[in-house]
């Protein structure tokens, strides 16, 4: 299916640009209107639209012939209704590739109660912290790349990965002179959808059979960060257990299994420098039934890391670049055990330059070159892998109030 | 002669306690909702506040800090380790991720003052030689 040169929010984007560029007033950075309690109401948003070419396959889109369907929106509100108290929530719309198609979901809705620096509790749909990335993973203005190292935060799987409904405690102890303790543990439930993109990574990928349930399995985790008395150090620890993700295909080959994650992180702010860093695997063991071939164990476990440095050159422009490393199977780094060894991983060097028109208006370019095939989990649309390097252009622009 | 060194030890210990006990910042002086609580804060608490870990002063007023772009920049670094690039950075990730709310910003100095005494909870940073009104001075121990 070819993709639309005009997509829905590019009017938008062209009209914020015009705005941004001839001075013309707009909607003001926030929007404060009287709350209950007599607190205000603070509201934020924001709108991206984005355009990926590659020299090669489809990836994240129809990439091969240009895709201008990467789109992301959102928009929140915030107040203190009482001490201590605050209430917030985000509704979001996206379209990445064939995932999102600008369903409107709520991203976040919580009721957060603070009883000191020390503790603190909130509940609802909670954005899930793990790493440097994942809870701001499709918020463009939040960092310098177009693209984040897709091995670690991918962005097709947001339905699955980045938001979670239950509960969380939360923190920061002291710890005098080694610094502090950052601390978030939560407890809920996942909600992936079947038109999400894992789901359509498995129906896309052998035995190609469409995904017609999906579970909400359960998720407990935690993210610790060690806030170094070093100013601008941190770093990081993240573990989280799924308890029996379960899907099952329409010829009803059902297969379960439980992922259990380790993520490790480094932020490093010097200057006008910023350096990053982090590694992540994850092991899941599927026991797959039913569907007439006899009962199998299936075992998946990738890991993936990534370097990055990034300098604000002055207001308007930033600079910086990434190297990451993807692998789909700890235990076949080489791709010896697949009928395409370039699956086996992805190797990805990025250089991005960020430019910042006014404050509430941002461009992106962004070129990538790309070793292997690892991540492109699409054998649908991309039927021949070949070794080799190819390359992607990216280009991204957003407006944020 | 031995009061003379006696005097002159103990005004140096005086000086050197002083020195110690406050830590000005460079060309700023912070400044709060007159409603605020204390008079004083520690470098490590304001650091606290700035970075998002404390987000409520001790009566439960929400903090809500107020922010100038350019005039306060170096004072800003020196406040929370991060230049303002990282800083707006710092806070839209935690806006967009649920985890904050997002800094206020003024135009200008008076209006930064003017945000700052109309906001219950509001903390800034504003230059040494801004006019003052209606506000209270916080000094940074």
């Amino acid at each position: 299916m070819k993709d639309k040169m005009m997509p829905p929010l590019a009017p938008l984007l062209l009209l914020a640009s015009l705005a941004a560029t001839t001075g013309l007033p707009l909607a003001a950075a926030e929007l404060q209107l009287p709350g209950p309690g007599g607190s205000a109401v603070d509201f934020h948003g924001f709108i991206s639209q984005g355009y990926l070419v590659s020299s090669d396959y489809n990836y994240l889109g129809e990439s091969s012939h240009g895709s201008f369907k990467f789109t992301e929106a959102g928009l929140n509100a915030s107040f203190n209704p009482f001490p201590h108290t605050r209430l917030a929530a985000q509704g979001f719309t996206y379209d990445v590739g064939p995932a999102g198609e600008y369903d409107v979901v709520l991203d976040y809705g919580i009721v957060e109660y603070t009883l000191n620096d020390w503790f603190g509790v909130r509940a609802g749909r909670l954005r899930r912290p793990e790493g440097l990335h994942n809870d701001t993973q499709d918020v463009d203005v939040a960092r310098t790349w177009v693209l984040l190292p897709q091995g670690m935060y991918n962005a097709r799987w947001r339905d699955f990965y980045v938001s979670v409904d239950g509960g969380e405690a939360f923190g920061t102890l002291p710890l005098h002179q080694a610094g502090s303790l950052s601390y978030e543990l939560y407890y809920g439930i996942q909600r992936p959808r079947l038109n999400g993109g894992l789901a359509l990574q498995k129906s896309n990928l052998p035995p190609f059979s469409q995904l017609v349930w999906i579970n909400a399995p359960k998720l407990g985790g935690g993210q610790l960060w060690w806030n170094l008395p070093v100013d601008g150090l941190k770093l990081g620890v993240a573990l989280n257990y799924d308890e029996d993700l379960t899907f099952r295909t329409v010829a009803g080959r059902q297969s379960k299994g439980s992922p259990f994650t380790r993520h490790y992180s480094l932020e490093y702010f010097r200057n006008a420098w910023t350096f990053q860093a982090e590694y992540l695997r994850f092991r899941i063991d599927y026991d797959e039934t039913g569907g007439g071939p006899p009962p199998s164990k299936r075992l998946i476990e990738p890991d993936t890391w990534y370097l990055s440095a990034a300098y604000r050159i002055d207001k308007r422009f930033e600079v910086g670049g990434y190297y990451t490393e993807y692998y789909g199977n700890v235990h076949d780094r080489q791709g010896k055990l697949l009928p395409f060894p370039s699956d086996a991983a992805q190797k990805d060097t990025a250089l991005a330059l960020r430019f910042d028109a006014t404050d509430q208006w941002i461009f992106k370019i962004e070129l990538h070159r790309i070793r292997g095939t690892g991540q492109l989990l699409d054998t649908i649309n991309n039927p021949v892998r070949r070794g080799g390097d190819w390359s992607m252009l990216a280009v991204k622009s957003t407006f944020s109030f | 002669m031995k009061s003379i060194f006696l005097k002159i030890g103990l005004a140096g210990a005086v000086l050197l306690a002083g020195v110690l006990q406050a830590a000005p910042i460079t060309g700023a002086v912070v400044i709060a909702n007159d409603g605020a609580l204390d008079a004083s804060i520690g470098a490590a608490a304001l650091k606290d506040i700035y970075t998002g870990k404390t987000t409520y002063w001790r009566d439960g007023q929400s903090v809500t800090i107020a922010v100038l772009a350019d005039k306060t920049d170096a004072a800003l670094k020196e406040v929370s380790g991060m230049d303002a690039s990282q800083f707006k950075t710092f806070w839209q990730r935690m806006v967009f991720s649920g985890r904050g709310q997002q800094p206020k910003k003024a135009d200008d100095v008076a209006a930064l003052v003017a945000l700052v005494a109309s906001t219950k909870g509001a903390i800034a940073l504003v230059p040494a030689d801004a006019v003052l009104k209606g506000v209270k001075v916080i000094e940074v121990k």
